[in-house]
């Protein structure tokens, strides 16, 4: 069965908008058990881990190697900075304006 | 507790990095699209009622070029995936809201808006001890103050890219292609305690890239879910030993 463009667009949506509701109309209020509760914390915040990683070396099945070392580096002082400060947006402000010396400096 | 308006304000205020780094992502979004001969209706249809960056790009090239149904959908659900842990892991906060503002707000759940809240609601519960995760509608206003917001300024952003083309200096737009995983990294490890959350996300940071490099598409959510339930695993065994 053939779909048009936006019936597929509108399946999509669909189908991430079961996934984002789901546990909202179901699992409103419920508390985890404290295992359950840190299994997905930890599912949460690695997913997050490999979208930042994705964004800043990989652009599709391609490791960006020529300026992934840069980034790497805004990136460790990025944590570091913010961990030291205890504010995010120090971190990256901070590493925001190292990548772009470093685009300056290539 | 607080209502859902100056929890709505706060919830605003802590997304503005959020919107920054949206603007440049979602005109490359509009930009690229329109470069793949989606018309502008699609486009906006797509980030209105999608509303994932990576699954979007993900679906894009595949939706293009005519691609088999199947190839296309299953490419934006393993994209997708990440929201079921990220909306589980909120729903405890929300207690007492009423199904359908729930049902609305869940729509614009999105990495964004998952982690602001997120780290917010548990640094709360901690300062009252574990006695704040009722205020659901104040919890809930603080979430859709950082979601919709993030959210009009990618769909307006998607909009503007259809018609403008990117003129950003190449360093600037480097530069703001770092705001977001900038901001996410500098969120996580502000609140980190322990060693299992450092262990983990070095490990999804490192584990993705082969991951992304084996299959864009879902190698590097594979590699993050494995990361995750070893470490937890890990933690467990260690506890009991």
């Amino acid at each position: 069965m053939a779909f048009s463009r936006i019936e597929l667009i509108f399946i999509l949506g669909l189908s991430a908008l079961v996934l984002r509701a789901l546990p909202q109309l179901f699992l409103v209020g419920k508390s985890f058990p404290e295992t359950w509760d840190r299994l997905l914390r930890y599912l949460s915040y690695a997913l997050l881990c490999g979208l930042i990683s994705i964004t800043l070396f990989m652009t599709g099945a391609r490791f960006e190697a020529q300026t992934a070392p840069y980034r790497g580096i805004a990136l460790a002082l990025t944590i570091e900075i913010a961990y030291k400060t205890k504010s995010a947006v120090t971190g990256m402000l901070f590493g925001m304006v190292l990548v772009l010396v470093f685009s300056w400096m290539r | 507790m607080m209502s859902f308006a100056p929890r709505f304000r706060q919830g605003m205020k802590a997304a503005i990095p959020i919107w920054i780094a949206f603007v440049p992502s979602s005109l490359a979004w509009g930009i690229t699209a329109q470069a793949h001969g989606l018309t502008i209706g699609e486009i906006v249809l797509m980030s209105a009622w999608v509303y994932s960056g990576p699954a979007q790009f993900a679906v894009l090239v595949p939706l293009a070029e005519g691609k088999s149904a199947a190839t296309v959908l299953i490419a934006g659900l393993l994209m997708n995936l990440r929201f079921l842990p990220m909306s589980t892991a909120l729903a405890p906060f929300f207690r007492g809201v009423k199904r359908w503002p729930l049902l609305i707000a869940s729509h614009v759940v999105s990495a964004s808006s998952f982690i602001v809240p997120y780290l917010q609601f548990q640094k709360e519960r901690q300062a009252s001890a574990g006695r704040s995760v009722a205020d659901g509608y104040g919890n809930l206003g603080f979430f859709v103050g950082v979601g919709a917001t993030s959210f009009t300024v990618w769909v307006v952003g998607t909009a503007s890219g259809y018609g403008v083309a990117l003129g950003f200096p190449s360093g600037l737009e480097e530069a703001l292609k770092f705001i977001l995983p900038g901001y996410f990294a500098g969120l996580l490890v502000a609140e980190m305690k322990g060693w299992t959350m450092p262990l983990i996300c070095l490990a999804s940071i490192v584990t993705a890239i082969p991951g992304a490099m084996f299959d864009p598409g879902w190698g590097w959510l594979a590699t993050a879910a494995i990361v995750a339930i070893l470490g937890w695993g890990l933690e467990k065994w260690l506890s009991r030993a």
